[in-house]
């Protein structure tokens, strides 16, 4: 790694009507190292990130780009510079194969005016090739895995020639396996001399990526540190300000009454005789892989997805369950993991997504009694800490911890004692999560019994009472929480090992 | 905070209110004979009958539905009403059958929709023409003519000084509004529109509002019937046609969104009287029969270009 | 649930061909050639006319007729569809309404090379273009529009003693035979200076906007005496906003086709007069010269039908 800076950002300021998003925030980027950016949700980071594709632009400072001083006009123009950049959420057209993914919007023709496929698919499966992965160009983009599928964005944005990287979280959505191989490719692209800059909430992978960390708080840089000088705490504490004691500020409630039993539960395909039960006052974790079937036994037990056997009880009474709407009125809340698409109605606002639930609790005759509602939804947004400028706010405007928390005060409004948390921490910053994790602590306090299913290992064995381990459809394994180690929890995840 | 809130609650609708007083206004200045009560009173009148039938376009709409049917229905709830007032039937009881055939024709998209898991847009096309066969074969392609005054009172009578489809169509908005508002008929309209998956979810049961929302679509198509129909003294099977449209322009000059999850009841109202001010100005100027289609369009493609353009502002 | 599609797929499917098979059998009863008649469509009283006027003379020649139309009236394209069919079909002769002037010449010229005669009922086909596309039709049969205009042009200026002021409903802008009566009005009305056209507005044939259009009219013209409407149904739309404004039988209206609903309005005295074409008359004339054509008689090429004013005096 050498010391010329291939990119510095000197006295950035961005400012929105009222708001001032960005303040004197100064970074340097040295070619062909990973800039670990770091900072709680709504710190500065997609803005910061934003004004370098071009998206926004800023409102003072400057931009040195190898030595010369540029305007980043827009999107296209940060891509003629060199940078690209990978979000969250894919920029892919599902029905497109990876090479038409890869080289779309500048599809080469030939003579004829008609696209060149050929000589499309073949840069694009050197372009792969080349990134060490194994996608065949030809495949299309829907039946590719997560991981490939962010694999052909960076395709993309290298086939653009993209010197500079920016990486929006990108393991959120992948396994610990998918998680190695990206960083391998990480790793190959530095030796090429790609400068990346990575943003992710998962301290724990930073350490094994990074080279020098940049932290901001609420807008203003606090500092750039080589990541080999910090530790974990050392990181939090730069981002909030506040000496957390603990990340999993776990409490253990009285176990009370059987709440949940689960008999022989199958679905073909999917799931395969289950059992679990669930007290009050316990956090049962479920690990496993994705795709082990954690979220379908979810959807199983909320009567998302018809099940073909099995029995389920609720407070020792035999019950059908073959709606949400069943699921609810027996007292279970379903968090689900996308709450972008599952969990919250953007259009609407925080108080008729927190009651939407609760709509007949409120009703009588089909008309709503407004003010019991209101009443009812402030009480949530108080309890829970949710930051809105109103009731009336709607919910996309959001950040993403606030919007959690207005999924889960749905269920809390609507008085579930049997509550499915499908990775209830998946993108919101390290302060929310805690949030999250004291509300757990009460809610079981209260005598709730929460099934919490996450790809955190640290996160169950944190916050759990008892873990039980998914793989391929069955239920593998069962233990108690204290005394378990990732590594145990990774056996039987990958189905190393055998029996509970 | 509190007027932005107002403001991302109401703004849309002040966009297309000043819309329509702007055209009311350049009426005024261009036409001494627009800005007085009988003719005002008239244009309440002639926008009667499109703003009822809009009132569940916008309740589909919301559901980010669409319901392409209505003008049919329109017909054939007109004729089945008028031969059964001519067969003698007392007139509540005719116009609990008019709405009942409305009611139904709105249910069977419904549950096309739902059971049957057909896009509103085919099932409703589809439905546009079985009504409006069913309309040509009812009364053998001839309109049905000749009702009792107390039928016709409804469109031709006055209540208070003001004309019976008025009072009639207040009373529809301000049901509706409160319905869209104040029920849970409305917040789970807005909800499924939002995201049928969260609704569902959350426990909504998805097919039943949904299956409710299109037979009240097509229920306010049969009042909307009787409102023509005694206002005629005739019922045709082909009265209605294009009334889709005219009450999707309605709607969504009023600010709905064919996403869906957004609208509201009072915008509606206002995107029908600038359909119904314009016609009636283009009228009162004598604008030649050709430029008034072009002008017609070009102001629903204006409004609701402003209105983005508003929207986009705000956020 | 797709059990349920199914099923209503199926009692519709059956429905639908129960209902067609019906309509069906009462076609194909005689044994001798085979006329087709294409209308502008069977949504409107005067075809209907037309079509019993067919079917008598099909009848009482035991000839199998054919009778089809688009669903709308102005719809030129289905119209072609159906002649092609037709003529695939191998009819010994057509009798057509063209829903346009021009656009139908095609579908003329398609018929003479099959060597399957065309008559022309009510709406003239556009000579020129027909002469440039070397196309000929056996003969026409229909009334005058123009000279209907007129007519009720004449009436109104009678009526009004030469002084006055009238307005006019017209049909759908560039519509072959409501231009044609617009025209002979203005003309019945330019001859006496004394006459002002005050409003001149179209509320496209239909009933509901006769009502909303002349209700504005009279708001901007609360003067008008006349009004002349370029088909009935706007004239009985109109009579509803007159009779809604009070005025009833203060306004002379003057309609077109006189169908059933205008003739009802002409004995109650709320409309003044409407212009009879004779549908029944043409429909019938149209099967005859189709039969005296295939039997290898010739037809005059213009057979004109009567057209007239009827007014409450000559109503029966």
């Amino acid at each position: 790694m050498n010391n010329v800076p291939m990119l510095e950002m000197q006295h950035i300021r961005k400012t929105f009507p009222g708001v001032v998003a960005l303040d004197d925030v100064n970074l340097t980027l040295r070619k062909g190292e990973v800039h670990i950016l770091l900072g709680e949700n709504g710190a500065g980071k997609s803005t910061l990130v934003k004004i370098l594709s071009g998206a926004y632009q800023k409102t003072e400072g400057k931009i040195i780009l190898n030595g010369q001083e540029v305007e980043i006009r827009g999107p296209r123009h940060a891509q003629e510079l060199g940078i690209g950049i990978i979000y969250q959420e894919f920029n892919l057209v599902f029905q497109l194969s990876a090479a038409e993914n890869i080289f779309l919007g500048r599809e080469r023709t030939n003579k004829l005016g008609l696209i060149d496929r050929k000589q499309i698919f073949e840069s694009s499966q050197k372009i792969l090739d080349n990134l060490g992965v194994k996608i065949d160009a030809f495949s299309l983009v829907k039946d590719l895995g997560v991981a490939q599928q962010q694999m052909v964005e960076v395709a993309k944005a290298l086939s653009l020639d993209a010197k500079l990287l920016i990486m929006d979280e990108p393991t959120s959505a992948l396994t610990d396996l998918e998680i190695k191989e990206l960083f391998a490719t990480i790793r190959r692209l530095k030796k090429r001399g790609v400068t990346i800059i990575y943003i992710s909430h998962r301290l724990e992978e930073l350490f094994e990526i990074g080279d020098r960390v940049s932290v901001l708080r609420d807008g203003k840089q606090v500092g750039t540190y080589p990541i080999a000088d910090m530790t974990q705490t050392d990181l939090i504490r730069l981002m909030v300000d506040r000496d957390l004691k603990t990340q999993f500020p776990k409490q253990y409630a009285k176990r009370g009454e059987e709440l949940l039993r689960v008999e022989g539960l199958s679905r073909k395909g999917v799931l395969d005789n289950i059992n679990l039960q669930l007290h009050r006052g316990e956090v049962l974790g479920i690990a496993g892989l994705l795709g082990s079937g954690r979220t379908e036994l979810a959807r199983a037990l909320f009567g998302v997805d018809k099940i073909d056997a099995g029995k389920i009880f609720i407070r020792g009474k035999r019950q059908k369950i073959t709606s949400p709407r069943d699921a609810i009125m027996l007292g279970l809340g379903f968090l689900t993991e996308d709450r972008k698409s599952q969990g919250l109605i953007m259009t609407l606002s925080v108080k008729e997504n927190v009651c939407l639930p609760s709509v007949e609790r409120f009703s009588r005759w089909g008309i709503m009694d407004l003010k019991a509602e209101d009443q009812a939804a402030h009480q949530s947004v108080q309890e829970l800490r949710i930051k809105t400028p109103g009731l009336s706010q709607k919910v996309v405007y959001l950040s993403g911890g606030n919007q959690q928390k207005v999924v889960m005060s749905k269920w809390l409004c609507r008085q579930a004692d049997i509550l499915i948390f499908d990775e209830p921490t998946r993108g919101i910053d390290v302060g929310a999560k805690v949030e999250i994790y004291k509300l757990m602590n009460r809610l079981t306090a209260e005598g709730t019994g929460i099934i919490m299913i996450s790809s955190e290992l640290p996160e169950i064995l944190g916050m759990s009472d008892r873990i039980a381990v998914m793989h391929q459809g069955q239920l593998t394994a069962e233990f108690p929480a204290q005394g378990a180690t990732q590594e145990k929890i990774m056996g039987y995840a990958l189905g190393v090992s055998n029996g509970a | 905070m509190v007027p932005k809130d107002f403001l991302s609650h109401y703004g849309r609708q002040f966009g297309t209110l000043i819309g329509l007083l702007v055209l009311m206004l350049v009426l005024w200045i261009l036409t001494p004979h627009f800005f007085t009560v009988p003719n005002l009173l008239n244009v309440a009148q002639q926008t009667s009958i499109n703003a009822i039938i809009a009132v569940g376009m916008t309740f589909v709409i919301i559901t980010a539905g669409i319901d392409l049917s209505v003008g049919s229905i329109v017909a054939f709830s007109g004729v089945v009403l008028a031969s059964v007032l001519q067969a003698g039937l007392p007139v509540p009881l005719a116009i609990a059958v008019g709405l009942g055939v409305g009611l139904l024709s709105g249910l069977v998209n419904g549950l096309l929709i739902t059971y049957g898991r057909l896009p509103p847009f085919i099932s409703t096309l589809g439905m546009m023409s079985v009504a409006r066969g069913a309309a040509l074969l009812y009364s053998q392609g001839r309109p049905i003519s000749g009702f009792s005054e107390s039928f016709r009172l409804l469109a031709t009578g006055e209540t208070f000084h003001i004309p019976n489809p008025v009072i009639i169509m207040v009373l529809v908005y301000a049901a509706a509004h409160f319905v869209l508002t104040r029920t849970k008929l409305g917040r789970y309209t807005y909800a499924i529109g939002g995201n049928e998956e969260a609704a569902s979810l959350s426990g909504v049961n998805v097919r039943l509002y949904k299956a409710m929302v299109y037979g009240l679509s097509g229920l306010l198509s049969g009042l909307g019937a009787i409102i023509l129909t005694a206002r005629l003294n005739s019922a045709q099977p082909i009265a209605g046609v294009m009334y889709e449209l005219d009450a999707i322009a309605a709607t969504v000059i009023g600010g709905t969104s064919l996403m869906g999850g957004e609208g509201r009841i009072v915008g509606t109202l206002i995107g029908a009287f600038i359909m119904g001010v314009l016609r009636n100005g283009l009228n009162l100027l004598g604008v030649s029969s050709f430029v008034q289609q072009t002008v017609i369009g070009s102001v629903i493609i204006m409004a609701v270009l402003i209105d983005m353009a508003l929207k986009k502002q705000r956020t | 649930m797709k059990k349920f599609s199914l099923i209503i797929l199926l009692v519709a499917g059956a429905s639908f061909l129960a209902v067609t098979g019906c309509q069906r059998g009462n076609n194909q009863a005689a044994a001798g050639p085979t006329i087709a008649l294409v209308m502008k469509t069977l949504n409107n009283p005067f075809f209907i006319d037309m079509q019993l006027g067919a079917e008598a003379a099909a009848k009482a020649l035991q000839v199998n007729l054919v009778v089809q139309a688009a669903e709308r009236e102005v719809d030129v394209e289905k119209q072609m569809q159906i002649i092609e069919n037709l003529i695939q079909r191998k009819v010994q002769a057509i009798c057509i309404t063209p829903s346009g002037s021009r656009e139908i010449v095609p579908a003329i010229v398609k018929a003479n090379r099959a060597g399957i005669p065309v008559l022309i009922l009510d709406t003239r086909v556009d000579e020129v273009a027909l002469a440039e596309a070397g196309g000929q039709v056996a003969t026409f049969i229909g009334s005058d529009n123009f000279e209907g205009g007129r007519i009720a042009g004449e009436y109104i200026v009678n009526r009004l003693g030469g002084l006055g002021k009238v307005a006019i409903l017209e049909g759908i802008p560039g519509h072959e035979t409501g231009d044609a009566r617009l025209g002979g009005f203005r003309q019945a009305i330019e001859n006496s200076p004394g006459i002002e056209i005050i409003a001149s507005q179209t509320a496209n044939w239909e009933r509901d906007q006769g009502y909303n259009v002349f209700q504005n009219i009279l708001q901007s013209h609360p003067e008008v005496q006349a009004l002349f409407a370029c088909n009935d149904m706007m004239a009985l739309g109109a009579i509803e906003a007159i009779a809604a404004a009070g005025k009833t039988g203060e306004i002379i209206v003057v309609g077109f086709d006189a169908v059933a609903d205008g003739r009802e309005a002409i004995g109650r005295g709320t409309m003044d007069g409407s212009i009879v074409q004779h549908p029944f008359e043409m429909g019938k004339l149209a099967v005859e010269q189709a039969y005296q054509l295939i039997n290898g008689q010739s037809s005059p090429a213009y057979i004109p039908v009567n057209i007239e004013l009827i007014t409450k005096e000559n109503l029966n």
